[in-house]
């Protein structure tokens, strides 16, 4: 446990890339867009996207994990399973508190009406729009899914190198090319879109969070015959 | 730092350079000889060896172990290397320089003369 | 005591062609070992094997009697020096405070002096580092790890003499106090050849020498003087290399020379002087099968 956690400290050495820079970009981002919302103010309030940018910054720090911190890691007399493994103790942690900081940004951003502006840059409908501890929950699971998702180009870049890498893309590019034949084919689209509207969104982190766990499981079998 | 040649064996030549100190009464009986890491250290070379060279001059009883202390200078070791040597001299310095004056037409009478006139003092100890 | 490596029969292959092949061989611990061949000889690919970067394709390893790969409880007990160690975009003094949580052996005093010694600038970033200085780096982390097996490869790429020679002392002087089992792989086989206790040659993958450094020494001499004198001598010897300069001539003779056999050299005029393990070993690479070097 102890090697876990010492694992986990030596990625957090590189502050800039794990705090600084996703928190950083992430204020930019809302800093723009409330700039905008004030100057250009719509009745309904203000919807941005802009929050991505935090979970955009943790699928790369996925990424850098498993190629540019791995070597070294793996210099220090541990297995690729303590590596892993201690760098997935590293994002549950980051994902349970930078999940809740931005549940307490939600909840000032609910208190005050949007930033005073009617911004909703913290709330996005449907999905993180619910009570705190939903929030967080999908906070959690979304940090979590985006920084394994960003491991695993890691890890395929490394075993299979560039080849490797591209077909990784093709792939995923290829399995929603056939669900969306498949769909038309069969003439599914409406029951597509019937699971859609069902769908709450704790179902949603759910089925999220059953990603996250696949993903998990799966790069620790992947790492198992990286070589450095 | 005398150097190594690449001749005898290293622990052979670490225990003929400590048998020298001893020969010249430079390391005295009595005294403690070099331990294993300090010769080690002082002619860069691996300890393992160092400690072979200390244990050929044990088992001439040169040295003695101290348990707990260390590797000290047996009492008459400077006599019993100095009689070994004498024994060796003969073969090993004497005869390459007979031959070598026979080489170069040297006679006895001019080898003699030779030797009296570069102030060789009849033998005898050195204090 | 149980060997702190052993292989049998080991093999690593890669697209057909044999990196190593059959090479089986024991390290005892607490011994200092010299794992040298040329460049592709295999060298790095046997090192990187026992430390579980890499999996063999045939045969067997064990390090402190288990497989090394994927092992948490044999991992830690070793620190691998690579030639080619990629560090993350960190500054000095954290890749070495990293380094220090993760090696139960690890000497903060002698990681500091180290550091001193080889005048690394801590607050600099490892990348923006000369190469020598980069594998200065490696080299305090693998010194100061006081790991039980220590291998180096090639760990001085980018470093003077100077400082070369600073850290053959402060390894041997540290493996002095504080013995542990040594496995070196080098070019510069003179540098080290005292510092060596054994002695593994690799050929072409595979193990062409193995021996304790000290019978390796005097296996062969150059007999050199006058020609009609040397080939009187060397008549009824293994002759490795003859050369020949007028009347003169050297040959190098398979050793080692007794007593006897000097006494006759000097009678004769002859100089006699043995191959330095530098030599010896670019002798035991270049020859063909049936001509090696045995010790």
């Amino acid at each position: 446990m102890k090697t876990l956690v010492n694992v986990a400290r030596y990625h957090l050495v590189d502050r800039l890339t794990y705090v600084a820079l996703p928190w950083g970009i992430m204020a930019f981002s809302f800093l723009v867009n409330l700039v905008i919302a004030t100057v250009l103010p719509s009745p309904q309030g203000d919807y941005t996207g802009g929050l991505v940018t935090i979970y955009i910054f943790l699928l790369i720090c996925g990424a850098i994990s498993m190629t540019r911190a791995l070597p070294f890691g793996l210099m220090l007399g541990i297995s690729r399973r303590t590596y892993y493994l201690g760098t997935a103790l590293l994002i549950a942690a980051l994902g349970v508190v930078y999940g809740l900081g931005l549940t307490l940004l939600q909840a000032v951003e609910r208190a005050t009406g949007g930033w005073g502006t009617g911004l909703h840059f913290f709330r996005v409908p449907w999905i993180m729009d619910g009570p705190w501890y939903q929030t967080w929950l999908t906070s959690f699971v979304l940090l979590v899914l985006f920084f394994l998702y960003g491991m695993w180009y890691g890890l395929v870049y490394r075993r299979w190198n560039l080849v490797g890498l591209v077909t990784f893309v093709a792939a995923q590019v290829l399995a929603g090319l056939v669900v969306v034949v498949a769909a038309s084919i069969t003439h599914n689209w409406a029951a597509v879109g019937h699971f859609f509207t069902t769908l709450t969104a704790p179902a949603l982190t759910g089925v999220l969070a059953a990603v996250a766990a696949a993903l998990g499981l799966g790069g620790l079998t992947t790492i198992r015959r990286v070589t450095i | 730092m005398p150097p190594l040649d690449e001749g005898t064996p290293l622990f052979v030549q670490i225990a003929e350079q400590l048998a020298d100190d001893i020969v010249d009464g430079v390391l005295a009986e009595g005294a403690r000889a070099p331990s294993t890491n300090e010769l080690a250290a002082f002619y860069r070379i691996n300890p393992a060896t160092a400690a072979k060279g200390i244990n050929l001059l044990v088992d001439e009883a040169v040295l003695e172990k101290r348990r707990g202390i260390g590797m000290f200078v047996a009492s008459g070791a400077r006599e019993q290397l100095r009689a070994g040597r004498r024994k060796r001299f003969a073969e090993q310095y004497l005869e390459p320089m007979l031959a070598e004056a026979k080489r170069l037409g040297i006679d006895t009478d001019t080898l003699v003369s030779l030797i009296q006139g570069s102030g060789w003092h009849n033998g005898g100890d050195r204090p | 005591m149980t060997p702190t490596i052993s292989t049998t029969a080991l093999g690593r292959r890669y697209r057909g062609q044999a990196a190593l092949e059959d090479v089986s061989l024991e390290v005892e611990p607490d011994t200092v070992t010299g794992l040298l061949g040329r460049n592709g000889a295999g060298k790095t690919t046997l090192m990187r094997i026992v430390t579980g970067l890499e999996f063999p394709t045939s045969g067997s390893i064990a390090v402190f009697g288990e497989t090394p790969a994927e092992n948490e409880s044999v991992l830690r007990r070793m620190v691998f020096v690579r030639e080619d160690q990629a560090y993350p975009d960190l500054r000095v003094s954290h890749v070495i405070r990293v380094a220090s949580w993760f090696y139960p052996n690890w000497s903060e005093e002698l990681a500091r002096q180290l550091l001193t010694d080889f005048d690394l600038p801590l607050q600099r970033r490892i990348r923006k580092l000369s190469r020598g200085m980069r594998s200065a780096v490696g080299i305090v982390i693998g010194l100061a790890a006081r790991a039980e097996l220590t291998l180096f490869d090639e760990p001085y790429a980018g470093l003077d003499a100077v400082a070369r020679q600073l850290f053959y002392d402060r390894l041997l002087a540290d493996f002095a106090e504080h013995p542990r089992t040594v496995v070196l792989s080098t070019h510069l086989i003179d540098e080290v050849a005292d510092l060596l206790e054994h002695v593994v040659v690799l050929d072409r993958g595979r193990v062409v020498l193995d021996a304790p450094a000290d019978d390796v020494r005097g296996t062969a001499m150059t007999v050199s003087g006058p020609v009609t004198a040397v080939e009187e001598f060397v008549a009824g010897r293994a002759v490795w290399h003859r050369q020949r300069l007028g009347a003169r001539a050297a040959v190098t003779v398979a050793g080692p020379l007794g007593a006897a056999a000097q006494a006759r050299a000097r009678a004769l005029h002859l100089s006699l002087e043995p191959l330095t393990l530098q030599q010896l070993l670019v002798h035991a690479a270049s020859s063909p099968a049936d001509e090696k070097v045995s010790a």
